[in-house]
């Protein structure tokens, strides 16, 4: 367990002394920081028409505006989803694609290391990166429980809050995993970058895929493996243990691909 | 007791022969010289032994532990400096040996200890605080060699330790690795004859991949120089 610390140690105290790792987290607070102040402002045009016209007037589709969780604070969560699809493939292309460019992997490789310990090191600094520029956004619930307010007395529902963030997070580290694997199998940064961004926009292409594809059993497959189903429940925020396991599972896959990569990086 | 065993090792790169059924052994406490010309196969061997690179065929030990077979009870006692000093820049000199020493698994007790002894046996005392990447690159080197030392591994592979450092630096470590004759054994891979003869006991020869001489010092130039012997050995 110490040689793992001390990787994701070392992998986080360098990630943050990189300016790229600032301005992504920037970008990130940034875009996140506008659409929060989107939706508020959203939320107080409907609740002024409600208050003008009267729920019943408006329809269905503005009821979720009826409260702050459901209003703001989850969209926000939704908005997130989709920043860290394009935040991960820089936050994750350096992970092992740095290390085989500077050759310090040879350092790694030659010291009382397993595989297994130096990535799940490096898994575990690529959760605290994606960890620490998610984490800034917890804010927004944080301003709407203290500023905000509704009929029902607590401003947010924090079950529903909690399991939509999680179901964030969830997603973020499944992304990171992602990239970290396809960061083991070049030497160039900026490779891993693009085809990270390419398999993360092909995950989230399958959700409209799901839609137009005709042919049935295609249909259910990326409609059951697009992660904006996955999410769903977790957004809404219902405990999705089948979500949870899927989740799960893309994270073990590529920390096992990424394990076998690393052994056979010493075969080539 | 024999510190390297290596048995029939071969390493092919599809169809080239990087090196080719190689036999030979290095007794604890001596320092080998490892000579041959570039492309001969030395850093391939130097790589099978501490693990980083499988052999196609044969075994290599070391300190009885089979390289592959148990490779992190031999990686335990190998300390490896390999051509480029593998150097995170964005380090200080101090955190990149505190990290190394972690990996070697070094108590957190000992570890600050360890390190000042290793900077000062490597001159990089001063150093300690400042990033790598603001290092000269003698001082790179000479970090290189200080992660190799952590723990007093009892088999130091170094290959070729002194580029780039100016000779007096040259000098300092050439002294510091010969002071380790009899306490740990040192593989020393170096283009410069002249090192060789000052520190070496025995001097192993490769050229395309095949052992060309495996023998001391004494009797590889009792025939002429070093120098004379190395060409003789590697122009055929």
């Amino acid at each position: 367990m110490r040689t793992i610390l001390a990787i994701a140690r070392k992998d986080l105290s360098i990630h943050f002394t990189t300016p790229l790792a600032w301005v992504v987290f920037t970008g990130m607070s940034f875009l996140s920081a506008i659409f929060f102040l989107g939706s508020l402002q959203q939320f107080k045009q409907v609740q002024d028409m409600a208050r003008a016209l009267t729920w019943g007037r408006l329809g269905e589709g503005a009821a979720m505006f009826k409260n702050l969780t459901d209003g703001v604070a989850v969209p926000t969560f939704q908005t997130l989803l989709i920043i860290t699809l394009f935040a991960v493939p820089f936050l994750s292309m350096g992970l092992f694609a740095q290390e085989k460019r500077q050759k310090t992997l040879e350092l790694l490789l030659t010291l009382p290391v397993t595989p297994w310990q130096l990535v799940l090191g490096k898994y575990l600094a690529a959760v605290g990166i994606v960890g620490s520029a998610l984490g800034l956004t917890i804010i927004y619930p944080v301003i709407l429980a203290i500023f905000g307010s509704s009929e029902s007395g607590a401003a947010l529902e924090w079950s529903t809050v909690g399991l939509a963030y999680g179901g964030l997070l969830l997603f973020a580290v499944s992304c990171m995993s992602v990239g970290m694997f396809i960061s083991s199998l070049t030497d160039s940064q900026i490779l891993a970058a693009i085809l990270t961004f390419a398999v993360l926009m092909g995950w989230l292409a399958l959700a409209l895929f799901s839609q137009f594809t005709e042919v049935q059993a295609l249909k259910d497959f990326t409609h059951y493996a697009s992660f904006t189903t996955q999410l769903e429940n977790l957004m809404k925020g219902v405990l999705d243990p089948k979500a949870i396991v899927f989740f799960l599972s893309i994270i073990g896959l590529n920390l096992l691909f990424t394990q076998r990569a690393v052994e056979a990086q010493r075969w080539t | 007791m024999a510190m390297i065993e290596v048995s029939n090792l071969t390493k092919r790169y599809r169809d080239r022969v990087a090196i080719d059924q190689l036999n030979f052994t290095v007794e604890a406490g001596e320092i080998l010289g490892f000579l041959g010309p570039n492309g001969a196969g030395k850093s391939t061997t130097m790589k099978i032994l501490t693990g980083f690179l499988p052999p196609s065929e044969g075994r290599a030990k070391v300190a009885g532990f089979d390289v592959f077979e148990q490779p992190i009870e031999a990686k335990k006692r190998i300390g490896y400096l390999p051509e480029t000093p593998p150097l995170y820049p964005e380090m200080t000199v101090k955190g990149y040996l505190q990290f190394v020493g972690r990996l070697k698994d070094i108590p957190n007790k000992q570890l600050d200890t360890e390190v000042e002894r290793v900077a000062a046996a490597t001159g990089v005392t001063p150093e300690l605080g400042r990033l790598i990447q603001a290092l000269s690159k003698g001082y790179r080197q000479r970090v290189g060699i200080a992660q190799a030392m952590l723990g007093s591994p009892a088999l130091m592979i170094l290959d070729e330790p002194t580029e780039g450092l100016d000779p007096r630096q040259r000098n300092e470590i050439l002294t510091m690795i010969k002071g380790l004759a009899g306490k740990q054994t040192i593989v020393l891979s170096t283009h410069i004859l002249s090192e060789v003869k000052a520190i070496a006991q025995k001097v192993l020869v490769i050229h395309r991949g095949k052992i060309a001489a495996h023998d001391s010092i004494e009797k590889l130039t009792a025939g002429g120089s070093l120098e004379e012997t190395f060409i003789r050995l590697t122009s055929a």
